[in-house]
């Protein structure tokens, strides 16, 4: 082996530490990047291979009632690949022996079913046009149907027996959720089944017409084009609801998810590959320092500048090669099972996993770019190193008082111990301020994993419970009269009980515009608390609308601005409607308004599409029969799905967790133990002048106490910038984060924190301990 | 003029600014080394003996004058070619050792011979500098005296046509700096190497073929010695 080389082999067998500290660092960045990029893009590929394979719709239609031969003749033009029509009802049904009534989506296929095809899982297609039902994965997972099972679906008020001949996936419910206002899939309160056309058109009273209609377009076509002609051409059918692919809600929640995971790729390994690029800078510039007389020693040997360079060069280069290897295989085998696990839980039925080179060479491309560059930085005053030069004794630093010398009446208070404290802290400023930011840094990423809980649990507990209070939200089949109020109110024993109007409605303002639902609700409405965007509280006011933050903010509209609302309903005019307030919401985005107003203005007099109440009777069990009713959303269902969900989280936020542990160590435990060999002469002299380890010891701990507050001080700020940045992006149109801190997860992080400090200086202290001070004297001179 | 000498040094001249003042540390310095000499360069402290050393190694580079080995003229090199004199014509000795602490005696002139084109037999050297029994040693483990050795070695081993040594005594005890001028008057013999040692202690000047006298930056005199006299024999 050649000589320089053994030399820095040897260099980092007494340096192992540090090497595997920065390595790990840069591991994690590649394990991060590799898996989240190629599970990013496997997963895209997969859906989109999905997609294609199953034709999934461009354009959805939700109309009145559109006759057959009407989705004919859409299929003559020219933009259009395919139109379909179909019925689709959200209706009841009894499952678990009939003891609990669930929420299934009943939509009709045609005999020839091009777009939105079916994939069959088990099973095969429908051949008893008036028995058979073909049932949506995820519904017979949760509820253990199988085939040849029986459903007795309620369609058009009558029962129907139908037998299971198949389950299937289909693409628009790769993530099965009822409606916006749904957080997550409950997969065994809302279902998907199919039927044929014919049974469909028999029970739910439409001959030779239908509800939806779904187009493909011709390729090459923009889609809002088409949209627009349809929404023109199709008006005459009271068109409801118009949405292309982008809106569709389980196509959007996939798709956001595949943008996460872009952004945190593309960020997350970078912070990581940064930090490191700064550590191996600091300990090569370092050891160029402390090196002067041998590389000029090396110089007077006739060894190049550049050997010389490349020799300390290695030292980065191995730590990228090293953390390249481990970072990508192990990223891989990552990449493997979130592919895997994403895919099950958004139930695409395909794989499509390939193996991408071109990450593995970009990951190798990165890291050895952060590294090298670090590498250069680190040594680039070896060329400064003049041979003669470097073997005169270094001019002994000019020992100036530090200011707080000047400052006698704290100087003299201080302990000889103390002073020297703030002495080494002074003196060495460059060290100081790097440890006291890498502090900062630990500090924050700590923080940010830990908010994000508390957002996500706030997300939950502000919407239900704080937001909203009641304790069912009842939704009919079909409008019905207020009176309905007293019939419920026979059966349960209820606490309170108020109307509401849930409808949709187009909000329009200038280009901008959303179809959202309207919520009417009673003057005083005890189930709702509105906060305006400064928190503070507001009342519902008895004219005009009130939007939610997330809608306001994609309408662009401000309070006093007039907003245009289209109505669904036949024969209802659109009208022009004040915005009287913007509040907070951080789950879905709705519009507010009174419902004497809205009743007034949109809907019709006595209306009520559901009603809110508080109870403590069995509410579920007794309204269970109420043919009207189509879902009852109870706050302890909520609660339960989302503990479950949260369980998720935590993990992963653990992981977070332990990664920005792990950063906080490794700039710790390197700063520490490079000072500790720098200040090898000085702690011998100390020992040889009667300092005890544990004097040192205590030296040091003072030292890394006093950062470690600057430090925390310093990661607060830090810390609550990146949220405002982590609100900001990461807000959508279902959730609107806001982010509280609260006290506890201040101390949490503190704590953590500073148990990652410990934890790195435990290890260091190992290296004091084994500090041969007679040595250390002698080789002053070698 | 026209002779044969191996070093030709003409006018040299070199100052540092510190601050406020000028210090000048050479002033027109001129002499010659011939091939085979030893020559021994005398002087207190700070009258410019290593400034003028580096310059020659092509350590370091003067303000004015000339420095030719033979009729190259080194003071023209670039930094590249000053690289490649110093690893095939020169060996340098430092009164601190500079050995690289984490590699062995053997390492060490390995870490130098490596470079070299006509090196010598590494252990034959550390056999000659009297350590073929401390060559698997780290600096650590060895004394003052031995360090140097390896020191010797390492400079002696990359066959250089000229070695340099900036007080290679100056760290050591009288018996062990006796041996090491030993050490050093053999190399001039055995290998025939030129050879010019850097002192303040005047009795060192008897076992040179030349004496410079260095006073404030400048050669007062030169002397020539018919019959220099064994390191053994003498006393300071
Ligand atoms: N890099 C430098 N910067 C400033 N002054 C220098 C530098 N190198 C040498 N000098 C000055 O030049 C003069 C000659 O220095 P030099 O090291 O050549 O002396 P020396 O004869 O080797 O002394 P000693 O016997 O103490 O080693 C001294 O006054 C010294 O202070
Ligand atoms: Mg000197």
């Amino acid at each position: 082996m050649k000589k320089l080389n053994l030399r820095l082999f040897r260099l980092l067998k007494n340096s192992k530490g540090q090497f595997i500290a920065v390595t790990a660092v840069i591991i994690i960045g590649l394990l991060i990047y590799t898996s989240m990029n190629m599970a990013h893009i496997n997963l895209k590929s997969t859906v989109n291979y999905y997609y294609d394979k199953t034709n999934f719709s461009d354009i959805f239609v939700q109309v009145s009632k559109i006759p057959k031969k009407e989705v004919d003749k859409l299929n003559k033009l020219p933009q259009i690949n395919k139109a379909e029509g179909r019925i689709v009802y959200d209706v009841p049904l009894k499952v678990d022996k009939g003891r609990e009534k669930v929420k299934v989506r009943v939509i009709s296929i045609p005999e020839n079913n091009q777009v939105n095809s079916l994939y069959m899982i088990e099973g095969q297609g429908i051949e008893n046009k008036n028995k058979d039902v073909l049932v949506l994965e995820q519904f017979t997972k949760a509820r253990g149907l199988n085939i040849e099972d029986n459903i007795v679906p309620q369609m058009g008020g009558k029962q129907y027996s139908l037998n299971i001949k198949g389950i299937v996936a289909s693409p628009e419910y790769v993530y099965l959720m009822e409606n916006e206002q749904t957080l997550l899939p409950q997969p065994d309160k809302f279902g998907v089944i199919y039927i044929s056309e014919e049974l469909a058109m028999d029970s739910m009273g439409f001959t030779n017409s239908y509800n939806e209609v779904v187009v493909k377009v011709n390729q090459g076509t923009d889609v809002e084009e088409v949209k627009e002609i349809l929404e023109n051409r199709l008006d005459k059918f009271g068109v409801k609801r118009i949405y292309t692919k982008d809106e569709q809600l389980s196509n959007r929640m996939i798709t956001e998810e595949i943008e996460g995971l872009k952004k945190t790729s593309s960020s997350v390994p970078l912070v990581f590959l940064f930090v490191a690029a700064v550590i191996i800078a600091v300990i090569l510039s370092r050891m160029v320092k402390n090196d002067r007389t041998s590389i000029g020693v090396l110089k007077a040997l006739g060894y190049k500048n550049s050997d010389i360079i490349l020799h300390y060069m290695k030292y980065s280069i191995l730590i990228g090669l090293v953390g390249s290897i481990f970072g990508i295989t192990l990223g891989i085998l990552l990449s493997g099972y979130m592919t895997k696990m994403y895919i099950q839980f958004f139930n695409i039925p395909m794989l499509r996993v390939k193996f991408y080179y071109s990450y593995m060479i970009s990951a190798i491309f990165i890291s050895v770019l952060f590294c090298m560059t670090a590498g250069l930085w680190g040594t680039r005053k070896i060329l400064k190193i003049v041979p003669a030069e470097s073997m005169r004794p270094e001019p002994p630093k000019s020992g100036t008082r530090i200011f707080l010398e000047k400052i006698g009446v704290i100087w003299d208070r201080l302990s000889f111990s103390w002073k020297m404290v703030f002495r080494n802290i002074f003196r060495n400023k460059k060290r100081f301020i790097f440890i006291s930011f890498g502090i900062a840094l630990t500090f924050s990423v700590i923080f940010l994993p830990l908010n994000s809980m508390d957002a996500i649990v706030s997300i939950f507990y502000d919407h239900y419970g704080e937001f909203q209070t009641m304790d069912y939200n009842i939704t009919f089949t079909k409008p019905l009269n207020e009176r309905v109020l007293t019939d419920i109110k026979n059966i349960v024993d209820v606490e309170k009980i108020e109307p509401k109007i849930e409808y949709p409605f187009r909000i329009t303002n200038g280009h901008r515009e959303k179809v959202v639902n309207i919520i009417g609700l009673k003057e005083n409405t005890s189930f709702y608390n509105f906060n305006n965007i400064k928190d503070q509280k507001i009342n519902l006011p008895s004219s005009g609308i009130i939007l939610s933050e997330g809608l306001a903010n994609y309408l662009d509209v401000k309070v006093g601005d007039m907003v245009k609302i289209e109505n669904f309903i036949p024969e209802k005019e659109d009208i022009y409607i004040e915005v009287k307030d913007i509040v907070r919401q951080s789950l879905g985005i709705n519009g507010y308004m009174n419902i004497d107003y809205m009743r007034d203005k949109l809907t019709d007099e006595e209306m009520i599409t559901g009603v809110y109440l508080d109870s403590d009777d069995r509410v579920k069990i007794k309204l269970d029969d109420a043919k009207q009713i189509s879902s009852i959303q109870s706050l302890q269902d909520m609660r339960e799905v989302f503990n479950e969900f949260l369980d998720l989280t935590i993990y992963s936020i653990s992981i977070t967790v332990l990664f920005g542990g792990i950063l906080g160590f490794a700039i710790i435990y390197t700063s520490t133990s490079l000072g500790i060999s720098e200040r090898r002469l000085e702690f011998s002299s100390l020992r040889v002048m009667g300092f005890s380890k544990n004097d040192i010891y205590n030296l040091i701990t003072r030292e890394n106490i006093f950062m470690t507050i600057l430090g925390i001080l310093l990661g607060i700020p830090l810390g609550k910038y990146m949220i405002v940045f982590l609100e900001k992006n990461f807000s959508t149109e279902i959730y609107t984060l806001y982010i509280k801190t609260s006290l506890l997860t201040y101390v949490e992080t503190i704590l953590l924190t500073i148990f990652f400090i410990v934890l790195a200086q435990l290890a260091t202290f190992k290296k004091i301990n084994k500090l041969d001070f007679i040595e250390a004297l002698k080789s002053r001179i070698t | 003029m026209q002779n044969n000498a191996l070093m030709k040094i003409r006018d040299i001249s070199k100052e540092y600014q510190m601050g406020e003042v000028k210090v000048k540390a050479l002033q027109d310095v001129s002499f010659d080394i011939q091939e085979g000499e030893f020559v021994v360069i005398l002087g207190p402290s700070g009258s410019g003996k290593s400034t003028l050393l580096n310059i020659i190694g092509g350590m370091d580079t003067p303000d004015n004058g000339k420095v030719f080995l033979r009729d190259l003229e080194i003071t023209k090199f670039n930094d590249k070619k000053l690289t490649k004199y110093r690893r095939e014509k020169i060996g340098f000795v430092f009164q601190f050792y500079n050995l690289m602490a984490n590699l062995t005696a053997k390492e060490n002139v390995e870490l130098a011979t490596e470079i070299c084109k006509d090196s010598l037999d590494v252990n034959q050297v550390l056999e000659d500098v009297g350590l073929s029994d401390r060559k698997n040693h780290f600096p650590s483990q060895m004394s003052g005296g031995e360090q140097q050795r390896v020191a010797i070695a390492r400079a002696v081993a990359k066959n250089p046509l000229l070695l340099l040594c900036d007080e290679p005594t100056g760290a050591l005890d009288y018996k062990t700096g006796i041996s090491i001028l030993s050490l050093l008057n053999r190399v001039n013999k055995q290998y025939g190497k030129t050879v010019v040692v850097i002192t303040h202690n005047a009795a060192i000047a008897n076992m040179a073929d030349k004496v410079v006298r260095m006073r404030s930056g400048k050669i007062i005199k030169i002397e020539h010695n018919d019959s220099p006299v064994a390191p053994e024999r003498i006393e300071w």
